[in-house]
C-alpha cells in the first residue's frame, strides 16, 4: 500500500489541506499548532472510520459550518489505485472508487459498505463495521496502531499484539508476509512443485478443473469416447447376436416349413390319386348303370305298345258316349231359352205401368219439397236480415259510449295543457327576475373592481416615487464607491503578510553602521544615510557616522563608498520584498489615495460598507420595481373596470338602489344564492316544458280518438236506420213473424220427404218381385247352356284323347321295331365285367378333400417363402453389422475401456493426492510460520542492536506479535524499563519493520521527539535507505531531524521538494495546509 | 513343383484403442511394413505366386494412408514380378464402396501383376497345369461357404487345383454367419491346397487329408492371445496325389507378450528381456511396495516405457497396476535432514493414515507420501545432505 493524494477540507481547524505524497520517505514538516496531528487523524479516519460514527463530530471545524470532507488516494498494488471519500457527520456520505490508471476512477462502493471494503483492502485485522467489537472511535487492530498509531502514544505497538485483534485478517496478513520471507528455499520449491500438480487439476477454490487441458477432463473425455465406441460396437454385436439367433430359429423354422411343404404335397397328391380311382370306378358304374337302363327301356317300350293299343279302343268308346250327351243337353238348352223368353215378356208388360204412376207422384212431391224450401230459404234471410239490424242498433249504442268517453278525455287534457302552460310562463318570469339579478350583481362587482383598481393606480404612484428616491440613493453611493480604489480585503491580507515579511527583511538589515572616515588630506564628503536627505562635510577631521541600515558617503571624485546592513541573502529576501512591495502594494497605495496600510485598510472598510449601502440600495430598488412591475397593469385595469361598471349599469338598465333589497335577499354569497335559484328555476322551467309538451301530446291524442270515434258513431246510426226501415212494424215484431215462416217451411220440407220415401219404397218392392221372376228363367236357360258346352268340351277331349293316344301307339311300335335288345344285352354284360374289375379306393376322397390338401400345400409353399425372405433380410442385416468382425472390435475396445476406466481412477487417485499433499505442506507451513515473533524478532533485533551500539542483545516477541521484552544480560527486561526515548526507538523500529515487511505505507507522527541527535542521524540514514523499499509518512516540526538542509522546501516555492531520485520527499505544511 | 507363399489377415489400418497413442502408431505402421516383408519372404522362395486369403485391411474403407501405402510397397518391390492375389475377407468385403471396387484408385495404382479378387468365378491359370480358383467375401458376415462354391473338379481335369478364401471352419453349434467352411471342402471340390484366412494363428486344419487346409496366421499379431501369429506359409504342390508341404515362416517384428511381477527383483529382471525394443510388453504389477520402492516402481516403468525425452526399453509398454499396492506409511524411507517443514508435512500425512478409517483415505495419503518422496528424489543433492 501506497499513498498518493489526501484533500481535507473543513476538518476540526484545518480549513482545506492538499498533499500529494512521495513514492518513499515522506517529511511533512510545519510549525506547532498548524494541523499535522489534525492531518495524521484525518488519514486514520478517512480510512478507519465510518462517516456517520458521531465520534467524527470532533473533527466537525470549531466554528461549525461545513461538514468535515476527507479523500485519500493510495494504491495497494501496480494498477490498483483507489480513491476513498468521506463527508462526516449524520447527512454525510463515503464513497470508494477505483481506478487503473489514477485519472479514470469507477464507483465501487457507496455509503455504509464502504468501510467494510476498505477494510477488506487492508486487512488490518479490523472486523466489518457493525460486527461485534465495534464501538465508538476509530475502530482499532494491532496493524492499525503499528501503521498509524497517533502522536499521542507513540510506544502504544509495544503494549499490543495481534491476540486483540476482532477479526483475524491482520494475524492472516503477517503470517502470509513473514511466511513468504521466512519459508526454506527446499520446501518453497517443492510447494511450488506440488502446487503446479495440483493446479493441473484442481481450481483455486479446490473444484476439480473442467477445462480442456484439464486431467481429469482428458481421462473421462477418452473413457466417454471409447465407452461411446464401446457402446455402439456393443449395440453393433447385440444385434448381430439377435440377428444370429434370429437366423437360427428363421431356419429351424424353414426346416418345420420345408418339412410341412412335403407333407401337404404327398397329401396333396395321395388325395389326387384316391380322387383319380374314385372318379374311374365311379365312371365304369356309370357304363353299367347305362347299359342296363338301355336294356331296360327296350324291354319296356313292347309292352308300352301293348298298353297303348288298350287305351285307344277305351278312348275310342269314351267318344262315343260323349256324343250322345251333347245331343241331350241341346235339347235341354232349347227348353230353358222358350221359359226365359216368356218370363222377359212378362216383365216388360207389368213395369210400363208402374213407372208412369210412380212418375208423376215424384213430380209433385218435388214441386212441393221446392216450394217449402224456398219458404225456408226467404224466411231464413229475412230472420239474418232482422238479426243484422240489432247488430247495426247495438253497434250504434257502443260508438255513442266511446265518443262520451273521448270527449270527457279531451277535456281533461285541455285543461292540464292550460295548467302547464301557465306553470311556465310562472318559471319564465321567475328567470326573467333572475337575470336582472345578475345583472345587478355584476354592476355591484364591476363597481367593486372599479375601487380596487383604482386603490391599486394610487398604490403604483406612490411607488414609483419610492423607487426615484432609491435608485438616486444607490447611484450616489456607487459614484462614491467607484471613486474609491481599493483591493480586496483577501489582497490586504496579502498586503499585511508582504508588510510583516518586509519589516522582517529590513529589521534583519538593520544591523547600526558605523562608519569612521579619517581623511589622510581635506576632503569633501557627501554623507547620505538611511535614506536621509544627503549631508556635506569637508576638511580633514575624523567623520563618524551612526546609520541603521544604510550609508552612502560620495568622496569628493574619488570614489563613492556604499555599506549596507544585513547579509547578502537578507539583502536580496529584502529587496525581493521590497520590490513585491512596489509592485503589489504601492498601486494599491496610489490608486486608493493612501499612504500606507491602516489608511488603505480604512478606505477597505469604507469600500466594504459602501459596498454593503450599496448592496442593500440595490435590493430595495429591486423589491420596488418588483413590486411596480407587480402594478403595472394597473391603469389598465381601472379602465377595464369602468368599462365593465358602464356596461353593467346599462344592462340593468335601472338604478341599482331599486334592487337593494332583492340583493340583500341573496344573503352573504348571492351569486352562489342566485346560481342555486337559477338552476331550481331551470328546473322547474324544464320540468313545466316537459309536462306541457306531455300533456300537448295527450291532447292531441284525445282529439285525434274524438274525432275518430265521432265518425264511427256517425256511419253506425247511418247504417242502423237504413236498415230499420225495412222493418217498419219494429225488429221484434219482424223476427216473431219470421220465426213462425221459418217453423211452416219446415214443418213441410219434412212431410215432402216422408211422402218421397213412401213412393220409392213401394216402386222397389214391385221391380224386386218382376227381377226375381226373370232371374230365375236366365238361370234355368244358363244352366241349360252350361250343360251343352260341357257335354261339348267332353266330347271334343274325347276326341283329342283318342287322336293322340292312337298317334303314341304308332310311334312306340316305330320305336320298337328300331330296337336292338340283344345288342343291349350284350353292353350291359360288358360293361358290368369292365366295373368288376376297376380297384376299390381305400378310402373316399371328396373334391373338398382335394382343394384342401391343394390349399394346405400352397400355403406351406408360403410359409416358406416367407421364412426364406425373412432369411434373407436377416442375412442382409447381418451382413451390415458384421458379426464376428464387430465382436472382435468390440473385444478390443472393451479392454480399452478397461484400461481406460482404471487410468481415469489412477488420475483421479493421483491428483487427490497431490491435492491432499499440498494441504499438508501448506498446513505444516502455516503450523511453522505461525509463530510470527520468532520471524519478525530478528530484524527488529539487528536494528536495535545497531541503534544500541549492542547494548541490548535481543528483542523478544511472542507468537501474537507481542513485545515480551528485550534481552539484556542474558535476561529479558520489559520494555517499560528502557527509556522513553528508547522505548520510542524501539517502538519506531518494530513499526518500520513490520511495514517492511508488509511492503506498506507507515505513518510516523512526531514520533522521535525524544531521541538525540546521534540516533537521530541512524534513524535518517535507515528512513532514507528503507524509504527505497515502502513509504515512509513522516509529520514533525522538526524537518531537520530527518532532512539534510538541501532537501528541505525552499521558501516561497512550491510546497513539495523531492531529493534523492524522488524517494524522499520534503513537505512544508504552511503552504499545504490552510487552518482558521 | 509349384510354390505359394500364401498369408491372410495383414488387418491394414487396424487401430489398438486400448495403447497411447504413440504406440497405436507403432503397431499400426508395423503391419504396413510387415507387407514388405512377406514379398521379402516371397522373393526369397522363389515362389511362384502369392495368394493373400483375405482381410488385408481391416474395413472395406481404410483411410487412404493404408492402402496407399500397400500399392506404394508393391511398387517399390524390386523383386520378381510374381502374380500375387488379393482376395477380400469379412473385414474388408468386397462392397461397392470398397477399397476393392473397380472405381476406386487404390485398383488403379496397383500394379498389373497384383489381381484383385472381385468376381464370383474368379480363375487364374498360374501355370499350364495349375490353376488358383477364388472367391471374395461381398459382406461382413455371410452364412455361405465359399470353399464349397468353388468349381469342382471336372472329370478327366488332372491340373493342380488351389482354391482360396476366407472363412472359419470352427465347428460351431447353430447357425454358421462367418463364411463357414467345411473342412473337407478342398476334398470335396477336388483341390490340391485350400488356401484360407481369418484366424490369426497359424493352423492347419486338415492335418489327416490329403488336401491341406491352412491358415498361415495374421503376419503381425493383433493381440496378445495369439501365440501363434506373425507367420505365412510356403506352400510347395508337387503332383497330384502327392499331399503338398506347407511350411512356417516368421515375418512379424512384434512379438506381444504378457508378463506378471511379483516383486521388484522381477520386474528388474523386465529390464534384461533380449530383444525388448520389439516386444509389446503387457506387464502386470501384482505386488506390495513401500513409497520408496514404489518410485524405485516408477523410475523402473518410465525406463521401460521412455519418455519425451528418451526412448523406452520396451517396443510398446501396457501397464496394469490394478494390483500394484502401495504399503501404507512412510516407514522411514526419508532421510533424516530434511527442513522441519518437510518432516511436518510427512508427519502429518503419517498421521492422516494412523487416523484413517477407510483404505481409500489411507491410500490417498500414502500416495501423497510417495508424491514427496518422488520429489523429494527430483532434488537429490539437496536431500542427503546437512543443510
Amino acid at each position: 500500500m501506497r499513498l498518493l493524494r489526501l484533500r481535507v477540507m473543513d476538518f476540526a481547524a484545518i480549513v482545506k489541506a492538499e498533499v500529494d505524497f512521495g513514492k518513499g520517505l515522506n517529511v511533512l514538516y510545519g510549525p506547532n499548532d498548524l494541523g499535522k496531528s489534525t492531518l495524521a487523524e484525518s488519514i486514520r479516519s478517512v480510512l478507519l472510520l465510518p462517516h456517520s460514527s458521531t465520534f467524527s463530530e470532533q473533527y466537525i471545524p470549531w466554528r461549525g459550518g461545513h461538514q468535515p470532507i476527507v479523500e485519500m488516494t493510495f494504491e495497494t498494488e501496480a494498477q490498483r489505485i483507489w480513491r476513498v471519500k468521506k463527508q462526516f457527520g449524520k447527512s454525510g456520505s463515503s464513497l470508494l472508487q477505483e481506478s487503473r490508471n489514477g485519472i479514470d476512477f469507477d464507483d465501487i462502493a457507496k455509503g455504509r459498505s464502504v468501510d467494510g471494503k476498505l477494510r477488506e483492502i487492508l486487512r488490518w485485522g479490523i472486523p466489518e463495521p457493525g460486527g461485534t467489537g465495534s464501538g465508538r472511535g476509530i475502530p482499532t487492530s494491532f496493524l492499525a496502531t503499528a501503521l498509524l498509531s497517533t502522536q499521542a502514544d507513540v510506544t502504544a505497538v509495544l503494549q499490543e499484539s495481534l491476540q486483540g485483534d476482532s477479526a483475524p485478517s491482520g494475524k492472516e496478513r503477517i503470517a502470509a508476509a513473514l511466511q513468504a520471507v521466512a519459508q526454506d528455499p527446499l520446501f518453497v520449491s517443492l510447494l511450488r512443485a506440488t502446487q503446479a500438480r495440483r493446479d493441473e487439476a484442481f481450481t483455486d477454490k479446490g473444484m476439480k478443473k473442467t477445462a480442456r487441458d484439464s486431467p481429469f477432463r482428458m481421462a473421462s473425455e477418452r473413457l466417454k469416447e471409447i465407452r461411446d465406441e464401446k457402446e455402439r460396437l456393443q449395440a453393433l454385436v447385440d444385434e448381430s447376436e439377435s440377428v444370429e439367433e434370429l437366423l437360427r430359429e428363421l431356419t429351424d423354422r424353414r426346416n418345420v416349413a420345408e418339412e410341412s411343404l412335403a407333407v401337404a404335397g404327398q397329401r396333396q397328391v395321395e388325395s389326387e390319386r384316391l380322387a383319380t380311382q374314385a372318379a374311374e370306378l365311379a365312371g365304369a358304374a356309370e357304363d353299367v348303370r347305362l347299359a342296363r337302363d338301355e336294356v331296360a327301356r327296350i324291354q319296356t317300350l313292347g309292352s308300352d305298345v301293348a298298353g297303348a293299343e288298350q287305351s285307344a279302343a277305351d278312348l275310342a268308346a269314351k267318344k262315343e258316349q260323349a256324343e250322345q250327351a251333347v245331343k241331350n243337353a241341346q235339347h235341354r238348352k232349347v227348353e230353358a231359352d222358350a221359359a226365359l223368353q216368356a218370363a222377359q215378356d212378362a216383365v216388360v208388360s207389368a213395369s210400363g205401368d208402374t213407372a208412369t204412376s210412380a212418375t208423376v207422384a215424384r213430380q209433385r212431391l218435388e214441386l212441393r219439397r221446392a216450394a217449402a224450401e224456398k219458404a225456408f230459404s226467404e224466411a231464413q234471410q229475412r230472420k239474418e236480415a232482422v238479426q243484422a239490424a240489432q247488430k247495426l242498433v247495438e253497434s250504434a249504442a257502443s260508438a255513442d259510449r266511446t265518443h262520451s268517453t273521448q270527449e270527457s278525455e279531451v277535456q281533461r287534457t285541455r285543461a292540464s295543457v292550460a295548467a302547464a302552460i301557465e306553470q311556465q310562463q310562472r318559471v319564465e318570469q321567475q328567470l326573467r327576475t333572475l337575470d336582472v339579478l345578475e345583472r345587478a350583481l355584476e354592476a355591484r362587482g364591476a363597481d367593486q373592481q372599479v375601487a380596487i383598481a383604482q386603490a391599486a393606480v394610487d398604490k403604483a404612484t406612490a411607488l414609483r416615487t419610492r423607487f426615484d428616491s432609491v435608485a438616486a440613493e444607490r447611484d450616489g453611493l456607487q459614484a462614491r464607491r467607484e471613486s474609491l480604489k481599493v483591493p480586496t480585503a483577501e489582497t490586504l491580507t496579502g498586503m499585511r503578510r508582504l508588510a510583516t515579511d518586509l519589516a522582517k527583511a529590513r529589521g534583519a538589515l538593520d544591523v547600526g553602521l558605523l562608519v569612521t572616515i579619517t581623511p589622510h588630506r581635506p576632503l569633501d564628503i557627501r554623507v547620505q544615510k538611511d535614506n536621509a536627505p544627503s549631508e556635506s562635510e569637508s576638511g580633514e577631521q575624523v567623520v563618524e557616522i551612526e546609520a541603521k541600515t544604510h550609508v552612502e558617503l560620495d568622496l569628493a571624485d574619488v570614489a563613492t563608498v556604499r555599506v549596507t546592513g544585513g547579509r547578502r541573502d537578507a539583502q536580496r529576501t529584502a529587496q525581493a520584498l521590497n520590490e513585491r512591495w512596489r509592485e503589489e502594494v504601492m498601486p494599491h497605495l496610489a490608486a486608493a489615495s493612501a499612504t500606507d496600510l491602516d489608511e488603505l485598510d480604512a478606505k477597505v472598510r469604507e469600500a466594504t460598507e459602501l459596498d454593503s449601502s450599496i448592496q442593500a440600495k440595490e435590493a430595495a430598488r429591486r423589491s420596488l420595481k418588483e413590486q411596480l412591475e407587480s402594478l403595472s397593469g394597473s391603469d389598465d385595469a381601472l379602465r377595464a373596470a369602468s368599462d365593465r361598471q358602464r356596461t353593467g349599469h346599462a344592462a340593468l338598465g335601472m338604478p341599482l338602489d331599486t334592487l337593494t333589497d332583492d340583493l340583500h335577499r341573496l344573503g352573504r354569497d348571492p351569486s352562489a344564492t342566485l346560481r342555486k335559484q337559477r338552476d331550481q328555476a331551470r328546473g322547474a322551467l324544464e320540468a313545466a316544458r316537459r309536462a306541457d309538451s306531455e300533456e300537448g301530446t295527450a291532447h292531441t291524442l284525445a282529439e285525434e280518438r274524438s274525432r275518430s270515434s265521432r265518425a264511427t258513431l256517425e256511419a253506425a246510426i247511418s247504417a242502423r236506420d237504413e236498415a230499420l226501415q225495412s222493418f217498419p212494424e219494429g225488429l221484434p215484431i219482424a223476427f216473431a213473424d219470421v220465426q213462425a215462416a221459418l217453423g211452416l217451411a219446415t214443418e213441410e220440407q219434412q212431410r215432402v220427404t216422408r211422402e218421397l220415401a213412401s213412393l220409392d219404397s213401394s216402386i222397389a218392392a214391385e221391380q224386386a218381385r218382376i227381377d226375381g221372376a226373370l232371374s230365375d228363367a236366365r238361370k234355368k236357360a244358363d244352366v241349360a247352356r252350361s250343360q251343352v258346352e260341357a257335354a261339348q268340351e267332353q266330347l271334343t277331349n274325347a276326341i283329342t284323347k283318342h287322336a293322340s293316344e292312337t298317334g303314341r301307339l304308332n310311334e312306340l311300335r316305330r320305336l320298337r321295331d328300331a330296337e336292338d335288345l340283344v345288342a343291349a344285352e350284350n353292353r350291359l354284360r360288358t360293361a358290368s365285367e369292365r366295373h368288376g374289375t376297376m380297384p376299390v379306393p381305400e378310402r373316399l376322397v371328396s373334391d373338398a378333400d382335394i382343394t384342401a390338401a391343394r390349399e394346405a400345400v400352397v400355403r406351406a409353399n408360403s410359409h416358406l417363402d416367407m421364412i426364406e425372405r425373412e432369411i434373407q433380410k436377416a442375412h442382409g442385416a447381418l451382413e451390415q453389422v458384421g458379426g464376428a468382425v464387430a465382436r472382435e472390435r468390440l473385444r478390443d475396445v472393451i479392454e480399452a475401456y478397461e484400461l481406460a476406466e482404471r487410468h481415469e481412477r489412477e488420475i483421479e487417485a493421483d491428483y487427490e493426492a497431490w491435492k491432499l499433499l499440498l494441504e499438508q505442506m501448506k498446513d505444516a507451513d502455516a503450523a511453522q510460520a505461525s509463530n510470527l515473533g520468532q520471524a519478525l524478532a530478528p530484524a527488529i533485533a539487528n536494528r536495535f542492536e545497531a541503534l544500541t551500539a549492542r547494548r541490548y542483545e535481543n528483542v523478544r516477541l511472542t507468537a501474537q506479535l507481542g513485545t515480551e521484552g528485550v534481552v539484556a544480560g542474558g535476561a529479558v527486561r520489559p520494555a517499560e524499563c528502557l527509556s522513553v526515548g528508547t522505548r520510542e526507538q524501539l517502538s519506531t523500529l518494530y513499526r518500520l519493520s513490520l511495514a517492511e515487511y508488509l511492503g506498506t505505507t507507515v505513518v510516523l507522527d512526531d514520533q522521535l521527539v525524544q531521541s538525540d541527535e546521534k540516533r537521530m542521524d541512524w534513524f535518517r540514514a535507515l528512513l532514507v535507505d528503507k524509504a527505497r523499499n515502502f513509504q515512509i509518512v513522516v509529520f514533525t516540526c522538526r524537518p531537520e531531524d530527518y532532512l539534510s538542509q538541501a532537501a528541505m522546501v525552499a521558501p516561497g516555492t512550491s510546497p513539495n521538494r523531492d531529493t534523492d531520485d524522488g524517494f524522499v520527499r520534503s513537505i512544508d505544511l504552511s503552504g499545504a495546509v490552510q487552518r482558521r | 513343383v509349384l510354390r505359394l507363399l500364401h498369408t491372410a489377415d495383414w488387418h491394414l489400418g487396424r487401430r489398438f484403442p486400448s495403447f497411447p497413442e504413440d504406440a497405436q502408431k507403432k503397431l499400426s505402421r508395423a503391419r504396413l511394413d510387415a507387407v514388405g516383408r512377406i514379398l521379402e519372404v516371397a522373393r526369397r522362395h522363389g515362389v511362384n505366386a502369392v495368394v493373400c486369403a483375405g482381410d488385408l485391411f481391416d474395413e472395406p474403407t481404410p483411410v487412404a494412408d493404408f492402402w496407399e501405402g500397400l500399392a506404394k510397397t508393391f511398387n517399390d518391390y524390386r523383386g520378381p514380378q510374381v502374380p500375387v492375389f488379393l482376395v477380400p475377407g469379412n473385414h474388408d468385403p468386397l462392397t461397392p464402396e470398397s477399397v476393392w471396387a473397380a472405381h476406386h484408385p487404390f485398383r488403379s495404382r496397383l500394379p498389373s501383376w497384383v489381381h484383385v479378387v472381385d468376381r464370383d468365378d474368379f480363375s487364374h491359370e498360374l501355370m499350364p497345369d495349375a490353376v488358383l480358383y477364388a472367391r471374395p467375401c461381398r459382406s461382413k458376415a455371410g452364412e455361405i461357404d465359399l470353399a464349397s462354391a468353388l468349381p469342382a473338379r471336372e472329370p478327366g481335369d488332372a491340373r493342380i487345383r488351389i482354391g482360396c478364401v476366407h472363412g472359419c471352419t470352427f465347428d460351431i453349434e447353430g447357425y454358421q454367419t462367418n463364411f463357414p467352411i467345411c473342412r473337407d471342402a478342398g476334398v470335396q471340390r477336388g483341390m490340391n491346397y485350400l488356401a484360407i484366412g481369418d484366424t490369426h494363428s497359424f493352423r492347419d486344419v486338415t492335418a489327416n487329408s490329403p488336401v491341406p487346409t491352412v491358415y498361415p496366421g495374421a503376419p503381425e499379431p493383433t493381440n496378445f492371445d495369439e501365440p501363434d501369429a506373425g507367420s505365412v506359409a510356403v506352400v510347395a504342390l508337387f503332383r497330384p496325389g502327392v499331399r503338398p508341404r506347407v511350411n512356417r515362416e516368421s515375418v512379424a517384428f512384434w512379438r506381444w507378450i504378457d508378463v506378471r511381477c511379483r516383486d521388484l527383483n522381477e520386474l528388474r529382471g523386465v529390464l534384461t528381456k533380449p530383444d525388448l525394443e520389439r516386444h509389446v510388453v503387457r506387464l502386470h504389477l501384482d505386488m506390495a511396495v513401500s513409497v520408496g520402492e514404489e518410485s524405485e516402481v516408477e523410475r523402473i516403468l518410465n525406463d521401460l516405457q521412455g519418455s519425451d525425452a528418451a526412448h523406452g526399453r520396451a517396443g510398446v509398454l501396457l501397464i496394469d497396476r490394478t494390483n500394484l499396492r502401495l504399503q501404507p506409511g512412510s516407514a522411514g524411507v526419508f532421510p533424516e535432514n530434511l527442513p522441519p517443514v518437510i518432516k511436518d508435512t510427512i508427519a502429518r500425512l503419517d498421521r492422516l493414515i494412523e487416523d484413517a478409517t477407510d483404505d481409500g483415505e489411507k491410500l490417498k495419503a500414502t500416495r501423497a507420501l510417495a508424491h514427496l518422496f518422488k520429489l523429494l528424489k527430483t532434488h537429490e543433492g539437496v536431500v542427503g545432505q546437512p543443510r
